[in-house]
């Protein structure tokens, strides 16, 4: 037996990322509250008083992020430096890289916070975030990767425990993942294009988004299961042998199963197919962790009656069951012909981020804080409350928002038997769906209620401690692990750390590889349309500002193969129609219709109109308000740069393209502007307002086919 | 347990429930099943699917609970002492097929307070792990979704003759044709632009105003001053007024100009309700009317034609 040593955990840093996910969890879940009563009364958009930052459009990737980033995102970091120093029986490997993490990643979500508000935003979903702030996330996941792996390499515990497994996945997955998205070409201080476009960037997007999803929101918090659960119910945990086909299965399968977010659209049938195949074989090696988790309460139920902490997490872990058990229902082919672009999507995603992040966030938490600040929890009963008034809130979210997806996805199929859509005006099946968005806000603020008591509940538990800063621990130092007889085969891998880096980084790779590569390099899988052109600079800059409002937030261009659709909207959508589109804007909700072919369905000036006041044209409309853009000088100033940007990533405009751009769109403005007052709008100097670039913009989407 | 048991049937279920919505949509090519939806086809199918297993689980155990109660009473009356001992302790010896399939297909779990047998003896910050054998029912549910999918594969892409996306649409769009054809043979809404007439009773041009309200009014303004489009207040018209052509504007549209096809979207009749109550609005001086444009229009000078006068002045605009 090899010397004990002494050592002390670091509980500071973990007190920091707690009270970090608590405070953006806040934050997060307010936006997300504004958001669904935006959806109800529209005026709480204040883009009629000039206001253009709260639009529903610009907040929405505020709220994903804000509850991904910040409040997820700070619970990982939680979990793990909480987790990983006990588990390896050592301090974090630097103090200074813990605290360089911690405050790296505030500053991310203070840029985050600013910029998408603002208009910032690339527009990719969970990726929105400009490439300046990319690169800073990159060198601050470096900087956790560095502390993680220095922790793992001076650990006494020679084997490392499943959490442990999960956590390296999951750091190797989202460097990968984030770095790959991010290939874009800036041409500005803050704007840049993507490398791929159309096709290619929607398979990049759902290869990132999805599995943002599995290695961000799913991943680090079933290594986060597999210490607090067992620790907190006292029992071992269920099957050792499950913990290692489980993980191995999950993450080689999870990452091919992106393109199920793209059932239907103009992406090859083969890689729709795989999208499925491998959600329905995601099933079991998802369940393994639900079940290892449930079945190590064996023993435990009666506790889990009396102990609000054991209460969150088989809420938590149940949520996860029946998400990864909707999600493969939903990749489907037929159900997802019902479920994409609605609602259901919606309350899909909130059983995961309410139910499995949020509660196994808030059960962590009341575990931890007690124990932090060497005292009781202050009020058990206030922590029931809490776990009853969240439990009530995700029942009142999610049952509207699946009566509301269903609701209207048949609205919008339902025919007439003499072969007329039977709700032609798409506004008939939004506001048949208000009062459940009504019953969703009601869902979402009993939760945010629960989190209130929370904080309450943690702060006051914290007054009547003592914080412990460094906790006391000893332990022998770390002795190779010597082979014995008996030995499960897995124990090899588990005293290698770099071994299970390197098979994991293969496992996670092999997926994407095969979905990507060809996509990027067969020329066939994109049959070119000989009538499709680059957009001109006009409509670049109305494209950008289309960006830059959160449009695609919800309005889609993806037409899919479906009656319905192309009686409602025009010919289905075509892969060859997308291959200028940088970044590429299919969306992935109708809260308003279908714009790919918006081109020459309404005159200039309905347009006009209905952008100062959507519903002075369409009453009861839902969408803001934007009567800035009649206003704001349209900006040209950085149309030369985008020309080159856009040549250079392979979009044929001709050498010296970019200098005539800007008296290009000024002459088309101006077109524009004489169109509008032929049709009778009486305003002034129109043709210098950015309203002449959206309207340009949307009358040529999806007219090049019809030429 | 219990409940993942019967996820894992519904899973099964749900694999089957696409044949037999179709079959239930094909049985009835012509009733109101032909227009529920397939997802309502799914989740009755689902949902009903569920209720019978519960059902028969429930039947099964009320039969071993009154097969039990009958060997007791037939005991006590002749007097046989059971052997309960060996019925509660040695079920396993008793039951033995039933016992080892359950064990070899289902659920193997060591019972708890055999534990200590599978425990490891290393702990990692006092979490021990137990090293039970992979729940049989979870390792039999991801062979099957193995199988599933690479069949589906197969089907679909690897020699098997499964539609593409766009056959699928095809298909689709034939079907739809067909039941058009038919539901449109049968219907006196066969109304169209040259057989068309004036409506003039109070319930249909109420519903002509609901439609107009609803479809119209967006550009022609909710009196039809006009708005984005012309005013139908008044008595002048770009495509020529009286019931026939407005119905053939409403019915084609005039797309250069923005004005939509309505044809997919309204049926014949709701067309002519909507046209109808168009016509009443003339002379009605609505508040902020927009300015004429086209010419004037008299019923009697046009008589029944249905050709767009060629006095269109598109100089105007719209």
């Amino acid at each position: 037996m090899s010397r004990i040593e002494q050592f002390q955990y670091d509980n500071r840093i973990v007190r920091a990322f707690g009270m970090a996910a608590f405070i953006f969890g806040i934050v997060g879940m307010l936006v997300g509250l504004i958001l669904a009563f935006q959806l109800i009364y529209p005026e709480l958009n204040l883009s009629q008083y000039g206001i253009s930052y709260t639009t529903f459009g610009r907040l929405r990737p505020l709220h994903t992020n804000a509850v991904i980033f910040a409040f997820v995102g700070n619970g990982i970091f939680m979990g793990v430096y909480y987790s990983l120093q006990r588990l390896l029986k050592a301090r974090m490997f630097s103090d200074t890289l813990s605290w360089i993490h911690f405050w790296g990643w505030q500053v991310i979500i203070l840029c985050a916070a600013v910029s998408l508000p603002a208009g910032l935003t690339t527009s990719s979903e969970y990726a929105e975030l400009a490439w300046p702030i990319d690169l800073l996330i990159t060198l601050i996941w470096v900087v956790f990767g560095i502390n993680m792996f220095g922790t793992i390499i001076k650990r006494r515990e020679d084997h490392l425990y499943v959490a442990i497994w999960f956590y390296i996945a999951t750091w190797i997955t989202v460097a990968v993942l984030h770095i790959v998205r991010s290939f874009e070409l800036p041409y500005s201080m803050f704007g840049s294009y993507p490398l791929f476009s159309g096709v290619q960037d929607a398979l990049v997007q759902w290869w990132y988004g999805h599995n943002a999803v599995a290695f961000f929101l799913t991943t680090p918090y079933l290594g986060m299961m597999y210490y607090f659960l067992p620790k907190a119910a006292n029992r071992p945990v269920y099957s050792y042998k499950l913990s290692i086909i489980h993980f191995w299965a999950l993450i080689f399968i999870y990452i091919w199963a992106g393109p199920h977010h793209l059932l239907y659209s103009s992406m090859p049938d083969w890689v729709q197919s795989l999208g499925t195949v491998f959600s329905i074989m995601l099933i079991a090696p998802s369940w393994g962790g639900m079940l290892n988790g449930l079945l190590t309460l064996r023993g435990a139920w009666d506790r889990v009656r009396q102990d609000p902490v054991l209460k969150f997490f088989v809420v938590a872990v149940t949520a996860y069951g029946m998400a990864t058990f909707e999600g493969p229902m939903l990749s489907i082919k037929s159900f997802n012909a019902i479920s994409h672009f609605t609602d259901w999507t919606i309350a899909h995603v909130h059983v995961g981020a309410l139910g499995w992040n949020g509660f196994l966030t808030f059960g962590a938490l009341y575990w931890l804080w007690p124990r932090m600040y060497r005292t009781q929890l202050y009020s058990v009963k206030l922590a029931n409350m809490h776990f009853w008034i969240g439990t009530l809130g995700i029942i009142f979210y999610a049952i509207p928002l699946y009566w509301a997806g269903w609701t209207q996805s048949l609205m919008w199929k339902e025919f007439t038997p003499a072969g007329t859509l039977a709700w032609g005006n798409f506004l008939d099946t939004v506001t048949q769906i208000i009062p459940m968005y009504a019953m969703r806000a009601l869902g979402g603020t009993l939760f945010f209620t629960g989190v209130c008591i929370g904080v309450y509940n943690l702060y006051k538990t914290a007054a009547q401690g003592t914080f412990l800063a460094n906790e006391a621990a000893e332990a022998p130092a770390r002795e190779p692990h010597v082979k014995a007889a008996g030995d499960h085969w897995h124990k090899w891998i588990e005293g290698r750390p770099m071994q299970m880096l390197l098979w994991s980084t293969i496992a996670i790779s092999i997926g994407g590889l095969v979905q990507i590569v060809p996509m990027v390099f067969v020329e066939s899988q994109v049959p070119k349309i000989a009538t499709v052109e680059p957009y001109t600079p006009l409509e670049l800059e109305g494209r950008d500002i289309y960006i830059r409002e959160g449009c695609v937030g919800c309005h889609s261009q993806q037409i899919r193969p479906f009656r319905d659709e192309t009686v409602r909207y025009g010919e289905y959508s075509k892969s060859g129609e997308y291959i200028y589109d940088r970044p590429f804007l299919w969306g992935s909700k109708r809260t308003g219709p279908d714009l790919h072919r918006e081109g020459g369905r309404y005159p200039d000036s309905w347009h006009y109109n209905h952008m100062i006041d959507p519903r002075s044209m369409s009453p009861g409309s839902i969408m803001p308000q934007y009567p800035q853009l009649a206003d704001n000088e349209l900006d040209l100033s950085l149309l030369p740069a985008k020309i080159t940007a856009l040549r250079k990533l392979g979009t044929p405009y001709p050498e010296g393209f970019e200098e005539r751009a800007i008296a290009d769109a000024q002459a088309q403005a101006k077109k524009v502007a004489d169109k509008l007052k032929s049709e009778g709008i009486k305003d002034e100097g129109m043709e210098t307002k950015e309203m002449m670039a959206i309207i340009a913009y949307l009358q040529r989407l999806g007219t090049d086919i019809k030429k | 347990m219990k409940f993942a048991k019967y996820l894992f049937m519904l899973l099964l279920l749900a694999g089957a429930a696409p044949a037999w919505s179709q079959a239930a949509t094909t049985a009835a090519p012509d009733s109101a099943a032909s227009q529920l939806p397939q997802i309502m086809a799914y989740i009755l199918t689902i949902a009903g699917a569920a209720l019978f297993i519960v059902a028969m689980v429930y039947v099964v155990k009320v039969n071993q609970f009154l097969y039990k109660r009958v060997l007791d009473l037939e005991a006590s009356k002749s007097g046989v002492k059971l052997p309960q001992e060996q019925m509660a302790g040695a079920e396993v010896e008793a039951d033995s097929f039933w016992a080892s399939m359950r064990k070899k297909y289902w659920e193997d779990a060591v019972p708890i307070e055999r534990e200590g047998e599978i425990l490891s003896h290393h702990d990692f910050d006092g979490i021990r792990e137990l090293d039970n054998r992979l729940p049989p029912w979870w390792v039999n549910m991801f062979i099957i979704t193995i199988v599933w999918a690479v069949a589906y594969m197969f089907y679909y892409h690897w020699g098997g003759d499964g539609p593409s996306s766009a056959d699928e649409y095809n298909m689709e769009v034939e079907e739809a044709k067909k039941q058009e054809a038919i539901a449109l043979a049968g219907m006196a809404d066969a109304v169209d632009e040259s057989n068309v007439t004036a409506l003039t009773d109070a319930g249909a041009l109420g519903e002509g105003q609901t439609i107009f309200k609803n479809v119209c009014a967006a550009c022609h303004g909710q009196g039809g001053e006009g708005t984005v489009g012309p005013n139908m207040t008044d008595e002048y018209w770009i495509h020529g007024g009286g019931i026939k052509n407005v119905f053939k504007t409403i019915k084609y549209g005039v797309p250069e100009k923005g004005m939509i096809a309505w044809q997919s979207q309204l049926s014949a009749s709701d067309m002519q309700k909507v046209a109808s109550y168009i016509l009443t609005l003339q002379g009605t001086n609505p508040p902020n009317p927009k300015e004429p444009q086209g010419v004037i229009w008299k019923e009697e000078a046009a008589a029944p034609t249905d050709t767009i006068p060629a006095t269109e002045t598109p100089a105007e605009g719209k």
